[in-house]
């Protein structure tokens, strides 16, 4: 059993580690300042020195304090020691104490500074997404000058090169709202419609220029229907009253929510083209005809010539004999006026060769039917206008054949007149087009557009029983064919002179003009 | 009489009777003997709850596994284990009998005497506490010794002294 123990070692660890404390306290408080220089607004650190302050003011003051006691106990002056014991104790007290406010304020300080440093590291990365915007956004703005600038060149070279096309075709193109009214139109248009601005287009109703209302309802109802019509022929109106023939098409504008902005179309004026393919039409129909009036003509002409001679030796034997003798003279005329019928056929067909070619003043040619023919016309009291130009150069032609081409025509148009009125005639020389043209022209009824096309074949005619063979305009055109021309007639008149000098029909003579003679000339 | 006048006169007789007619003053308590012990006790109380707030802040919000760190939680343990020591040192002192501490004529002769039950004998092996702050100490160094050369490290390489740790 052991009666007590030792209380030495308890003083020599005391002694030892109150020293050992003081070093290691020392050292841990060097770190500490060491850190707060380094990163002086770091709380940890801050915490981290004063702990360690705090613990070296322990280990000071345990380490001095046991120093001292076990110095003095050693010496025997215990008594020196119970009066310094109480200032060691104290001091202890103060530094642990000191360190826990420490601890207990730097956890509410840490947790303060972790929700400032999280609002911080948000508002620094806000901060820095800011930034980034700001950076995409300056950039954005760059290349945004740059793309506007691009694409308004590019825009300007694309409004250029369609303007091009707009103002520079030579076909129609218009655009309008949905109240049908031209919105823009291209200077051909306004040409073809007769105007001379597109400002006196604009506004306009595109139904005004349709010749027949009608026609353009029906396409309206087609282009809302279907949203677009294609290639359909249609018939404008100009502002001098003329037509022309255009091929139209024509599609919807929609806006963007689907609603229908208005239409855009294109046009083609083919009017001459129309025009050169019925005459083509109508010189086929001739040709054609012609032969079959050449071969007819031919096998009836033999024939009548034997009924003629046989029916005259007859008119001799029956002399004595009035009865037979006037039945005879009646074969005989009739059958004259079948012979006449089978030459002008003949004429139509292959315009006969029994008068010369030579050069023929048209105005001489004109004025000598007049000399014939206005003695009659003034007794119906139709009045010639003439308008015969000066510088109408001769032409190599049959003079005979010319002269009843204009007799025929003149007939024609004192027949459409009947009583009172005016045939004007005009002569012109094109040097474009190296040709003359005659143009007789009538105050008459006009000949309805459903026989227009009619009127060049054989035997039409418009006059009573009788009256005409409806061969006249048939051989006029043989004629003028043989001289290498074409007549042309229109009911009303395409031009405005000729309108306004009260013509419902003009005839125009086309005459092909030879260079070389008209060099001679 | 107005009132303002009424209350300086009763001021002034108040004034003249504490200046003129003191008695013993009584505001300043005096404290015996044992308060120093019981201050001493709670402020290892005070102490040892803060190193336990320490250890649980640590706990909750847990930081790297860093050497520093490591060497610094090991320093919280020992110096909560040197707190309960000495917390456990000091009750028993009080406690134990004056005779049972011979300190002779010369330190060494100095003896704690028996017979030695448990409470005697914790209390002989718990005044070897050096035992427990010493290494304390020594890891609280060395987690700052850590913390330093991290921190120059990070300085050379960062070249910023502007962490908010």
């Amino acid at each position: 059993m052991i009666e007590s123990l030792p209380l030495f070692p308890v003083y020599v660890v005391d002694f030892i580690g109150a020293l050992l404390m003081v070093i290691f306290s020392l050292i841990g408080f060097f770190y500490a300042r060491r850190l707060t220089i380094f990163q002086p607004k770091s709380v940890l650190w801050t915490y981290m020195f004063w702990f360690s302050m705090a613990l070296v003011a322990l280990a000071v003051s345990r380490g001095v304090g046991h120093t001292v006691r076990f110095v003095l106990l050693y010496m025997g002056e215990r008594e020196v020691w119970k009066n310094i014991a109480p200032f060691s104790g104290g001091l202890n007290t103060i530094t642990f104490t000191s360190v826990a406010v420490l601890t207990f304020y730097y956890s509410n300080v840490r947790s303060v500074i972790d929700r400032v440093k999280h609002d911080a590291e948000a508002l620094y990365e806000a901060n820095i997404r800011l930034q980034k915007a700001q950076e995409a956004l300056r950039r954005l703005n760059q290349n945004l000058e740059q793309m506007v600038e691009e694409r308004t060149k590019e825009l300007r070279q694309s409004e250029k090169k369609f303007r091009g096309l707009f103002e520079g075709s030579k076909d129609m193109i218009f655009f309008c709202n949905k109240n049908h009214g031209v919105e823009d139109i291209n200077p051909s248009g306004v040409e073809l419609l007769g105007f001379k601005s597109r400002e006196e287009v604009l506004g306009r109703s595109f139904k005004d220029f349709f010749k027949d209302e009608q026609q353009w309802e029906m396409f309206r109802d087609e282009i809302c229907r279907k949203g677009h019509i294609k290639d359909i022929e249609a018939e404008l109106l100009r502002t001098d009253g003329s037509t022309r023939n255009v091929i139209l098409t024509i599609s919807v504008m929609k806006e963007e929510n689907g609603n229908i902005r208005g239409c855009e179309g294109i046009g083609k004026d083919i009017t001459k083209m129309k025009q050169v393919t019925e005459s083509l039409i109508q010189s086929e129909k001739m040709a054609s005809v012609g032969q079959l009036a050449a071969g007819v003509a031919h096998e009836i002409n033999t024939p009548l010539g034997i009924i003629l001679g046989y029916a005259q030796l007859l008119e001799e034997d029956f002399e004595d004999d009035p009865d037979a003798l006037e039945s005879l003279k009646i074969i005989e005329k009739q059958t004259k006026i079948c012979k006449r019928i089978v030459g002008d056929l003949l004429k139509f067909s292959r315009s006969s060769s029994d008068s010369e070619v030579a050069d023929v003043d048209i105005n001489e040619c004109i004025k000598e039917v007049l000399a014939i023919t206005e003695h009659s016309l003034n007794m119906d009291r139709i009045y010639v206008n003439k308008n015969l130009s000066k510088d109408i150069p001769p032409i190599k032609g049959k003079k005979e054949k010319l002269r009843q081409v204009i007799i025929n025509l003149l007939n024609n148009a004192h027949h459409a007149i009947e009583n009172e009125g005016i045939i004007g005639i005009w002569t012109e020389y094109d040097r474009k087009t190296n040709e003359i043209r005659v143009i007789i022209g009538d105050t008459g009824a006009g000949i309805p557009s459903e026989i227009q096309n009619k009127i060049f074949d054989p035997f039409f005619t418009t006059k009573g029983v009788g009256k005409g063979t409806g061969l006249g305009l048939s051989v006029s055109f043989g004629i003028i064919k043989d001289h290498g021309g074409y007549i042309e007639a229109q009911s009303p008149p395409k031009e405005k002179r000729f309108i306004d000098a009260g013509m419902e029909t003009v005839m125009i003579i086309h005459l092909p003009v030879n260079k070389n003679d008209n060099q001679n000339g | 009489m107005k009132p303002k006048r009424y209350l300086a006169n009763i001021i002034g007789i108040l004034l003249f009777f504490v200046l003129f007619l003191p008695s013993n003053a009584l505001a300043v308590q005096v404290h015996g003997p044992p308060e120093g012990f019981v201050v001493h006790i709670m402020g290892h109380i005070f102490f040892t709850s803060a190193l336990i707030f320490l250890i649980y802040i640590l706990h909750k919000y847990p930081l790297d596994n860093s050497p520093a760190w490591k060497y610094f939680k090991v320093s919280i343990f020992f110096w909560l284990i040197w707190n309960l020591d000495t917390f456990m040192v000091h009750i028993l002192s009080v406690r134990l009998p004056r005779e049972a501490i011979v300190t002779g004529s010369h330190l060494i002769h100095s003896k704690l005497k028996g017979p030695f039950d448990l409470e005697r004998l914790m209390f002989y092996f718990g005044k070897f506490d050096h035992l427990l702050c010493v290494p304390a100490t020594y890891c609280l160094a060395m987690s700052l010794k850590d913390f330093c050369k991290r921190v120059e490290k990070e300085l050379n390489t960062a070249g910023s002294g502007t962490s908010l740790v």
